[in-house]
């Protein structure tokens, strides 16, 4: 990805000379094809100093497609601009950590924040509400679960580009055998928790758990406890920001359940997992069903079609208080430390015009969810129907730490995996309330502070 | 050139014969090494510790604040007592198994120079990467170990390497047993081959048994250095972090987690960087005995 200066430089030059040759030359617009705008685009944006590079930072993506798009746009950009452009992709759960660093000594000009850190950041990240706002008047407003966790005290300090997907990715046989309605529908499937473990019961009594991941990872394991946590009537905190309201007694009796669905339903060995082993799992036909992005259905479709033909997505089960989603957007934001944060507004700007931005979000065929809700209604969800619960996904979308904010103590909380350790020990110990009753003091410990 | 040469370099001379110009000059490389990357980063991690600094937020001085918050934290008392017992208990098992490593490399034996560069291989490769040959023997789903005991038939589902409360702890203590043991063993063979031949002849000629000259001849010969293994061992181990974090970064439930992977969790990842110093410097007063006691004793044997 690293490019020569000199080279984009040149590059950067020849195009934009084409570009004005063609035009002298009287070339019809059809010639230039869908070029056009983009080159006009290039030739409007300002000469930056000689030299300017862009770095970016962002998290490894599970469709490798959509990273590859992502650094060839990047490169014709920095053609276009003279701008040297590098780009670094990391695993998740090391990305903070050289977020952190790079906020602290610089290195990165533009990273991409996991929901909270715009928050956490605030103080070094670069205005970009005007931006921001553009983009999603452009796409017809954002969704919801963008508005409430994107902004900062209502201002854009990033450019939200969606999360990527994740809900019940189900093989249909199994499910059929286990008697679920409907299963090879899923958008025809909706279930409870209760009726999503009595299924697991069967399914594990034939060989087939469940899987699902509860160890320290960032993805799968909040992905699922926090909307666990949420459909049984508690939460980390009340919407004062102070109230801890964990210790809840539907919590309480839905941990009971939790417990004894792992023993019936689930492949145990869980309590370890990390983000990737259900993938590998479900797609050595290890587990029946998991929580997870559309990715496994991907590299299924990719590498063991007869798994993908068997595979379906149901929504997250429901609980007594309802269904939900931990779903907060990802941003693109600048670094105020950065030395070229002229070029960086210039390339997120050009970055998230509809054809960038279009291109890079279908290519990934729904595993990123819409940011702006024009994309609700992109032909792209049509395609394939198994994808399309996740297109519902935005509607039941809550943020870490409500009912309050994605703050700090929210931030302190899901980096010490409170909720997620609450679930760990509850299967491991078998005592939900003694659990609890710990995630609700570890949380009152962070609140009170 | 106008400058006279032999006034110069007779001056530099001059310079450089004074003992005590020489010896500031041949110290300040490694003065400026130590200041700026050892002396720097200590006080300024105590200064941290004292603050509610936040990453990109320079913070308030609050006293011992997070010292003290960290004595009612149950998360940090798992901590403290995870890395005890991967830094204590793991010790005598590398002795012991580096011992025996040590007397069997110790016999004349063909090829015995390939062979003991081989037993240093968990030693010498990157911690890094052998912890990632560990993390797939523990697959929760893949475990080779499992796949084996399961086609024996002694077990029916896989083994929870890294999952169940008990073994987590027991199997990073294991993958640290294994990483430690060639240092032991190196270490032990360097002395057992600094005991005199004669003395083991003379007391064989004694009518001592092979038992009686290893208690009696071997063992104290060796017993230095076995301890100053140990606490160089102890001193490392404590300041882990890679085996664990590949492993499995604190988890289940915090019961693998040791102060080097909770204090990135709190300062890095969590961005608290003040608790996150307080929790790492908690190590210093523990670290320090350890040393003290290791530098006491090469000063005696001096």
């Amino acid at each position: 990805m690293k490019d020569h200066p000199k080279r984009g430089k040149e590059k950067g030059r020849l195009s934009r000379r084409d570009f004005l040759k063609a035009g002298a030359a009287g070339l019809g617009v059809a010639a230039m094809g869908g070029l056009l705008p983009d080159m006009l685009l290039a030739a409007k944006a300002p000469a930056f100093k000689k030299g300017t590079s862009l770095s970016i930072l962002q998290g490894s993506y599970f469709i490798a497609p959509g990273q590859d798009l992502y650094k060839k746009q990047a490169q014709e950009w920095g053609e276009a601009n003279g701008v040297a452009m590098s780009a670094d992709f990391l695993n998740w759960p090391d990305l903070q950590a050289k977020i952190a660093a790079s906020v602290q000594a610089g290195g990165h000009d533009i990273v991409e924040l996991w929901p909270g850190l715009n928050y956490l950041y605030q103080n070094n990240l670069v205005d970009v509400h005007d931006m921001a706002e553009e983009f999603g008047k452009r796409g017809g407003g954002f969704e919801k679960y963008v508005l409430v966790s994107g902004k900062v005290k209502g201002r854009w300090l990033g450019m939200p580009h969606g999360y990527s997907n994740g809900s019940m990715a189900y093989r249909i046989n199994w499910f059929k055998e286990a008697g679920c309605p409907n299963a090879e529908d899923g958008n025809k499937v909706d279930l409870t928790w209760d009726e999503y473990f009595a299924i697991g019961k069967k399914c594990k009594a034939k060989g087939h758990p469940f899987g699902q991941a509860l160890g320290h990872s960032t993805g799968d394991p909040p992905g699922y406890c926090y909307p666990y946590m949420w459909a049984h009537g508690a939460m980390e905190v009340e919407k004062d920001g102070k109230t801890i309201a964990f210790n809840k007694p539907q919590f309480v009796e839905g941990m009971r359940k939790f417990i004894e669905g792992w023993k019936d339903a689930y492949d145990e060995t869980g309590t370890s997992w990390d983000d990737s082993n259900n993938n590998r799992a479900y797609l050595s036909e290890q587990i029946s069903s998991t929580f997870n992005g559309s990715s496994i259905y991907f590299a299924a479709k990719r590498d063991k079609p007869e798994i993908a033909k068997d595979t379906h997505h149901i929504l997250i089960p429901k609980g007594p208080a309802g269904r939900f989603y931990w779903l907060e957007t990802r941003t693109f934001a600048i670094l105020k430390n950065s030395k070229n944060i002229p070029a960086a507004k210039e390339f997120l700007k050009w970055w998230f015009q509809d054809k960038q931005f279009g291109d890079w979000w279908r290519l990934q065929e729904g595993y990123m969810l819409q940011p702006v809700v024009k994309y609700y209604n992109d032909p792209t969800w049509l395609k394939d129907p198994k994808m399309l619960p996740f297109r519902e996904q935005p509607k039941y979308g809550l943020n870490l730490g409500y009912a309050g904010l994605n703050n700090e103590k929210a931030a302190l909380a899901s980096s010490k995996y409170i909720v997620v350790d609450t679930f760990a020990k509850a299967v491991q110990g078998g005592d939900a309330k003694q659990a609890i009753e710990w995630g609700a003091e570890q949380l009152k410990r962070i609140y009170d502070r | 050139m106008t400058v006279n040469p032999r006034i110069k370099s007779f001056s530099m001379r001059d310079f450089f014969d004074k003992e005590r110009n020489l010896g500031i000059i041949l110290m300040l490389p490694g003065a400026i090494l130590l200041i700026a990357f050892m002396a720097y980063p200590f006080f300024l991690g105590i200064w941290l510790s004292l603050t509610d600094s936040m990453i990109g937020r320079i913070g308030q001085f609050i006293g011992l604040r997070n010292f003290v918050d960290l004595l009612t934290d149950t998360i940090f008392h798992q901590t403290a007592k995870n890395t005890l017992i991967y830094a204590l208990v793991t010790v005598p098992f590398k002795a012991m198994l580096g011992l025996g490593l040590a007397l069997v490399l110790n016999r004349h034996m063909r090829f015995s120079s390939p062979i003991r560069a081989a037993v240093m291989m968990p030693w010498i490769v990157p911690t890094a990467l052998s912890s990632l040959g560990w993390f797939m023997i523990f697959d929760p789903v893949f475990s080779p170990i499992s796949w084996f005991f399961k086609h024996l038939g002694l077990i029916s589902k896989n083994i929870n390497f890294l999952g169940d409360p008990v073994l987590a702890i027991s199997s990073v203590c294991w993958a640290n047993i294994w990483r430690g043991v060639p240092f032991f063993g190196i270490t032990i063979l360097a002395g057992l081959q600094a005991v005199p031949q004669e003395l083991h002849e003379a007391a064989a000629i004694d009518g001592a048994s092979v038992w009686h000259r290893f208690r009696h001849v071997t063992i104290p010969s060796i017993k230095g250095v076995v301890l100053i293994a140990s606490l160089l061992s102890i001193i490392w181990t404590f300041a882990d972090f890679q085996l664990i974090y590949i492993l499995t970064k604190g988890g289940p439930a915090n019961q693998t987690h040791i102060f080097g992977t909770y204090t990135y969790q709190i300062g890095l990842q969590a961005t608290e960087i003040g608790m996150g110093a307080a929790i790492s410097l908690y190590m210093f007063p523990i670290l320090a005995v350890f040393a003290t006691l290791l530098l006491i004793y090469l000063r005696k044997e001096q």
